[in-house]
């Protein structure tokens, strides 16, 4: 038996994570570059985007695509509600409360799916139904392809929003000079809206992408969000190439520490991950524009 | 104009100032840290007597019960409030040290016959060790990112028990931990372990109420109001950090202690991210930089939860809902702006009627 054989395997489903992962860092990664808050309500997100599209897709009898469209734009708006009921009133808040008020939003979403959803597991059909396919000795299934494939197209059209378009600009100007911002006329509330709503959408496509994959339920949303947070840190905190290097090199190895240690560890791999990031170059692999200029 | 408003008084006001007086020996006072020396207040009379003296009033099992829980609670408060109301830091991974504690003490019980008051002083060592190891590397990070590497460690400490089962038993935890006993005495009706905690709670409340009044007090305050500042005036800010850090540690290892010979089981459930939240919630709505603060929304807390848990599985969105309202409404905490908005209520109407009479 030869004892190196799984890796390749391994390393398919690392990638796939990683794209995962990367989602939902760029979810963190668009709020930070408005408002300077962290959404721990994001991985709730990536929930409720498999949820609902399993509940429109199983329960409405709606059509695979339309489902997806839908839970988007529901997801959205949950996003939009989220910022208007908790962020909002808190906007001068200091800081251990919009955190505590994040994580209590994270506890009612998850706790008002498993209401509305009930407490199993979910899991959706893959997009094409077609079954995995091999090259060489690691057999790929489609699903992974498409969600590498959508995560480079979401890195693409949010990079060409936040610095091709006036929009963008905007959003981070009122994250890294707020003063300024308000003095040249950014709207700087409105643009931490727009930036829930964008991180929102974000997050429900994570979660669509990966209920074929594995077993979405209630309660997987936080370890998630926490994950994708960590992929941030680890690339670079408030950078989108930042949160995409930092999502693929979290999920594959954490893929990989399968091979060395008991899988029960996995988890745990992820934090130390972090602790040993935090510790040693807090800026991450690329560095980070918000960390160098002020002490965090 | 204003003058006259004040040099007015009405038979009503003295009704006022009566309410007003019987307040302040309830409530703390928001900024009690200010005063130099400690000294032993009505009030504090007034805490320890309700204290002693309600058990034996209301005697009731489950109220005994869950006072039981919230002396637990409120000794996790004390600690945290010491590295967050008072050192300005935060830490979401406080659930862990309780764990670590509790750990302690079931191990050294079960498996090694340890007495449990030994075991007790172990888990407060073990913890603040465990504390003092992680400290210096973590406390040099702030904000958003200090919450996220201890609530890391907090993440790392679950899945090293739930892992190692040899140890710590697994998921399913380790049973029948022998009440705590002091020289053959035995806690174990939930009247006896009510007085061991609160008993414990209120040595470790004399013993913070003395240490934020000393030098280390002081320059936790400094470090909270500026870290540059306080460096400046030769105040190793490192050092202050990982004190309050570990001090906080030793006091969740306390509270881990007593938490598994009173309930006599110890499993990864109960020290997950949910408890540490709920620790925070307690010191941000017991109010930053105060003692009683915390106590007292541990208590609230616990009966909150306790009140909701009837309601089934409609329990966790309302539980949610409630912190985002406290923390929108009482974002400085339920006592301070109680004082500042009973006061307002007590004497709104006669100020409304006053401005009414006076004429422009």
């Amino acid at each position: 038996m030869d004892l190196l054989y799984p890796l390749p395997q391994l390393l398919v489903s690392g990638i796939t994570f990683g794209a995962i992962y990367a989602l939902v860092g760029l979810g963190f990664v668009t709020i930070a570059r408005a408002s300077q808050i962290i959404n721990f309500a994001q991985g709730e997100f990536v929930m409720l985007g498999g949820m609902i599209t399993f509940f429109l897709f199983k329960g409405a009898d709606l059509p695979y695509p339309l489902a997806g469209l839908l839970a988007v734009v529901i997801v959205v708006l949950i996003g939009f509600i989220l910022h208007l009921l908790v962020i909002y009133p808190l906007r001068k808040a200091s800081l251990p409360i919009l955190l505590m008020a994040t994580l209590g939003a994270s506890l009612v979403l998850s706790s008002t799916s498993a209401l509305f959803f009930g407490t199993l597991p979910k899991a959706l059909p893959p997009f094409l139904g077609s079954g995995p396919f091999e090259i060489g000795k690691i057999s790929i299934s489609p699903q992974s392809l498409w969600v590498v494939g959508a995560t480079f197209l979401v890195l693409l059209s949010l990079y060409l929003l936040s610095h091709r378009t006036f929009l963008g600009k905007a959003m981070e100007a009122s994250s890294t000079d707020p003063l300024g911002a308000d003095l040249s006329g950014i709207a700087r509330d409105r643009m931490i809206f727009l930036a829930f709503g964008v991180s929102a959408g974000l997050g429900s496509l994570a979660g669509i992408f990966i209920t074929p994959l594995f077993y979405v339920s209630y309660h997987s949303g936080i370890l998630i969000g926490l994950k994708g947070f960590i992929a941030a840190v680890l690339g670079g905190w408030g950078k989108h190439s930042g949160a995409i290097l930092g999502g693929f090199v979290l999920g594959v190895v954490e893929s990989l520490s399968v091979a060395f240690i008991p899988s029960g560890y996995k988890d745990g791999v992820a934090f130390m991950i972090l602790l040993l990031i935090l510790y040693f170059r807090p800026k991450g692999i690329l560095g980070s524009p918000f960390i160098d200029s002020r002490r965090w | 104009m204003v003058d006259q408003v004040h040099k007015e008084f009405r038979k009503r006001d003295l009704l006022y100032s009566v309410a007003l007086w019987l307040l302040s020996l309830i409530i703390p006072d928001p900024q009690l840290h200010y005063r130099r020396e400690y000294r032993f207040r009505k009030r504090d009379l007034f805490y320890l007597l309700s204290i002693l003296l309600i058990p034996l009033v209301w005697s009731d099992l489950h109220f005994h019960h869950l006072m039981v829980l919230a002396g637990i609670h409120g000794i996790l408060a004390l600690g945290l409030t010491l590295f967050m109301g008072y050192a300005g830091q935060i830490s979401l991974g406080h659930a862990a040290f309780f764990g670590i504690g509790a750990y302690t003490t079931a191990i050294l019980t079960t498996r090694y016959g340890v007495p449990s008051f030994l075991a007790f002083w172990t888990s407060a060592l073990t913890a603040s060790f465990f504390a003092f190891l992680i400290g210096r590397p973590i406390l040099k990070l702030k904000g958003y990112f200090l919450a996220l590497a201890t609530l890391g460690f907090g993440e790392i400490f679950l899945v090293l028990v739930r892992e190692s089962s040899g140890l710590t038993g697994g998921v399913i935890g380790i049973f029948n931990i022998p009440f705590f006993s002091i020289a053959g005495f035995m806690f174990d009706t939930y009247l006896k372990q009510y007085y061991l905690i609160w008993g414990v709670l209120i040595g470790l409340v004399f013993f913070l109420k003395n240490l934020v009044r000393s030098k280390m007090g002081r320059a936790f305050l400094a470090v909270a109001s500026s870290e540059d500042g306080a460096s400046s005036v030769g105040i190793d800010v490192a050092r202050i950090k990982l004190g309050a850090f570990v001090i906080g540690a030793a006091f969740a290892g306390l509270a881990g202690s007593l938490f598994a010979s009173v309930m006599s089981t110890a499993n990864p459930e109960i020290f997950s991210l949910n408890l540490s939240v709920l620790i925070v919630m307690m010191v941000i709505l017991g109010g930053m930089g105060n003692l009683y603060g915390p106590i007292a929304a541990a208590i609230f807390l616990t009966f909150m939860i306790d009140g909701l848990s009837r309601y089934q599985e409609y329990s966790l969105p309302v539980y949610g809902v409630i912190l985002i309202l406290l923390l929108i409404f009482f974002p400085d905490g339920i006592g301070t702006r109680l004082r500042v908005r009973l006061i307002y209520l007590i004497s709104y109407w006669g100020r409304k009627r006053r401005r009414e009479k006076v004429e422009f």
